[in-house]
């Protein structure tokens, strides 16, 4: 499988709320920190890799290109890849795969994130991330995903919320012994995120990762090229990648099986055969506290609906059986989006080779696994890493050739400098803009129909004959079978609420007047659903499984779209 | 599969709009280039030693060998002409009232290039190569932006 692969250098700037470095600036400080780490300059670097979330945050169209000059890309080979919340771990496996490949021998990968330009919150950027047609008109809210998610992965296993809030205050704990924290909290309490405000229930505050800028850079090289820079390099040994469909409501939320696709591919690569044996430390994806149990069960560490348990169980501690997120997590350290997935990347580096300081974890680990995800909330990005035999002092390994440096790579020195919000408002030099873009997106051919049964007070799906399933949305192919749809078929109005959040906050994080109930429908007679609102309901009344049907808007006021059935509310007809 | 538009105004759609504003902050480098700007009049740049090069505006690094740099050289006012460009047409491509000529100057000093308006070129046309100079608004005027500096004009006393 290609060459052999390891990390020889790591660095990062603070995780910041607001940094008054530009985006390039803090590219840089991150490169230089990963090189210097290693005692590489930029000279050394045959080709860089750089990844970053949407273009939207920074406001920059291209951001690769803007972003190129801070992350040492000029006159090298680069190249900027993408794969939404999975970006960060994703680029080292496009570094893997820049070296095994025999085409390059060092590689400097970059991981930037400027999340503060955005204006008047970094969520404007993910309205897009819904259905144009079928969902925005809802005035959806990103949180209602991962509420939607969280909720249903509670109720079907039984879980108690607490032990969910437990992931949240293990993480802002960890980050407490990490220079470049920005959320580190030795003294906060399951109390403290119990009582925090709801915002989309069951999302709390403190359930959730904060808005962050950032940059991360890890060096890469190939096994000899990686020997001749240090005496410990850390061997990336598997990688596996996966996505789900595009729908995400026809999508299982209970179990993230692109997760687990991503894990075997990565097991299977780095010889991993019982990954709760012989996996000894895991940096799964943390921008919620249930996403890192979700994340752990889908990487075959334990039994589905089980991770919580082992939270409650001290499994997952710093000194536990399975130290997971010891770095702090994006619920500790920062959720600069594509950072924070390196930021993984580079804590393995450290604790495999021991020098994580306050933050290592005991005993002699020798392989972990980092997780990120992303895109439409449908990728799963997973790494192996592994050093050989156990880190030094840990038994097994020869000493160093006298001739080569022992390199201390803890991230003391993270660069970036926080500005205070009055600061950013007053910065000399800075100039506010706001996109002028419009559009008008086409039903196109299967949705246009479906917006045409709709005006009529009807629920038209596909038929897939190759899979046997009836398309709610409907789609003029499957997905599955990859053919094409065989015909029409009108479903039935009512359905079952899969899974529901009550919302108190619009996408700007501005407080609603009364909060709205999204839900998760899957409509009778059909394999499918859609996302849409509860009404003629109290809140406290809804419960996953309650049998729902449509409430239409009177013929003459409808237009062919979402709204025009106005709300599901609980069946009337018993 | 296909359908075809026999009437492309029923042609379902839905608008939509994208609220994304931004707020650039000019970081660090930028900060001390336009605090200069704003309050001296100068205009910045940053010397790397060991590629033997200038860049403006000023910048915290040098891309070339990824050196610390810090805003330590005054450049300009005056330079020299590098290419320019004569507008007619708006972003829209509608008639300009007035062309808008467009340079970019290398400034005494620097060796990286600036772009920014020509102002009132002379009755005789432009030559690349020429001699300019910076035109800075009155203090009272400036407020730390790229618009402290009004443009570039001929230089006054134009040597041959």
């Amino acid at each position: 499988m290609g060459r052999r692969v390891g990390v020889v250098g790591a660095g990062m700037t603070r995780f910041m709320r607001r940094a008054q470095e530009t985006g390039k600036e803090l590219a840089w400080e991150a490169a230089r920190s990963a090189l210097d780490s290693c005692q590489l300059t930029l000279a050394d670097v045959d080709v860089v890799c750089l990844t970053s979330a949407p273009d939207a945050f920074d406001g920059v169209h291209m951001k690769g290109e803007y972003l190129s000059d801070g992350a040492g890309g000029v006159g090298k080979p680069f190249i900027r890849t993408y794969v939404g919340g999975g970006s960060g771990v994703f680029t080292a496996i496009q570094g893997w795969y820049t070296v095994a490949s025999g085409m390059f021998d060092v590689a400097l990968l970059v991981a930037e994130e400027k999340m503060s330009s955005t204006q008047p919150h970094p969520q404007a950027a993910f309205l897009t991330i819904f259905d144009s047609i079928l969902e925005r008109p809802l005035g959806p809210n990103l949180l209602w995903i991962f509420a939607l998610e969280m909720n249903r992965y509670m109720s079907v296993y039984g879980l108690d919320k607490r032990d969910i809030a437990a992931v949240a205050v293990k993480n802002k704990r960890n980050a407490a012994n990490h220079p470049a924290a920005l959320l580190g909290q030795p003294d906060i309490t399951v109390d403290d995120v119990m009582d925090s405000e709801v915002l989309a229930w069951p999302v709390q505050r403190l359930d959730v990762s904060p808005i962050s800028d950032g940059a991360v850079a890890v060096v890469v090289a190939s096994e000899d090229a990686a020997k001749r820079i240090t005496d410990r390099p850390v061997w990336i040994e598997g990688v596996g990648w996966n996505l789900d469909t595009a729908y995400w409501t026809n999508r299982d939320l209970v179990y993230p099986e692109y997760v687990e696709n991503a894990a075997r591919m990565a097991y299977e690569m780095a010889g991993v055969k019982e990954p709760r044996k012989q996996i000894h430390i895991a940096e799964p994806y943390d921008p919620f506290d249930y996403k890192e149990l979700h994340h752990l069960e889908g990487l075959l560490l334990f039994d589905r609906g089980k991770a919580p348990e082992a939270m409650r169980d001290g499994v997952l501690d710093r000194d536990g059986d399975l130290p997971s997120c010891p770095s702090g997590g994006l619920l500790g350290v920062g959720n600069p989006i594509a950072a924070a997935g390196l930021m993984k990347i580079a804590e393995l580096f450290w604790q495999l080779r021991g020098e994580a300081g306050a933050r290592q974890v005991p005993g002699t680990p020798e392989r972990g696994v980092a997780q990120a995800w992303g895109d439409l909330m449908q990728v799963g990005t997973v790494v192996v890493m592994g050093v050989d035999g156990g880190r030094v002092g840990g038994g097994g390994v020869a000493a160093p050739p006298a001739a080569l440096p022992v390199i201390q790579t803890p991230p003391y020195t993270a660069g970036g400098h926080p500005l205070s919000d009055q600061q950013f408002r007053s910065a000399v030099g800075a100039v506010d803009h706001a996109v002028d873009a419009r559009y008008a997106w086409d039903a196109g051919v299967a949705i246009g129909r479906f917006l045409d049964g709709l005006q009529n007070g009807k629920i038209l799906g596909r038929e897939c004959r190759g899979c046997e399933r009836v398309l709610v949305p409907p789609r003029m192919f499957c997905e599955r079978c990859f053919r094409e749809t065989d015909g029409w078929v009108q479903v039935e109005h009512t359905g079952i609420v899969q899974t529901y959040s009550i919302c108190h906050v619009s996408w700007d994080m501005q407080p609603l007047d009364s909060p709205e109930i999204p839900a998760v429908i899957s409509i009778d007679g059909s394999d499918g659903g859609f996302l849409h609102k509860l009404g003629e309901v109290e809140p406290d009344d809804v419960r996953i499984g309650m049998g729902v049907e449509a409430v239409w808007r009177p013929v003459g006021e409808r237009t062919g779209s979402i709204l025009d059935i106005a709300h599901f509310r609980p069946r009337r007809d018993g | 599969m296909r359908e075809k538009i026999a009437k492309p105004d029923e042609v379902r759609r839905w608008p939509g709009e994208f609220p994304v504003g931004h707020r650039y902050t000019p970081g660090v480098a930028g900060e001390a280039f336009f605090t200069a700007l704003r309050d001296r009049g100068a205009i910045l740049g940053s010397r790397c030693e060991a590629c033997s090069y200038t860049y403006v505006p000023a910048r915290l690094f040098c891309e070339r060998c990824f050196a610390e740099l810090a805003a330590d050289v005054e450049v300009g006012p005056e330079g020299t002409l590098v290419s320019f460009t004569i507008g007619f047409v708006g972003v829209e491509g509608e008639p300009l009232d007035r062309p808008v000529t467009l340079g970019l100057v290398r400034l005494d000093g620097a060796d990286a290039v600036l772009l920014h308006h020509v102002l009132d070129p002379a009755e005789e046309p432009l030559e690349i190569g020429e001699r300019v100079q910076v035109v800075v608004r009155p203090e009272r005027q400036r407020t730390g932006s790229i618009l402290d500096i009004e443009g570039f004009r001929p230089a006054a006393d134009e040597s041959d």
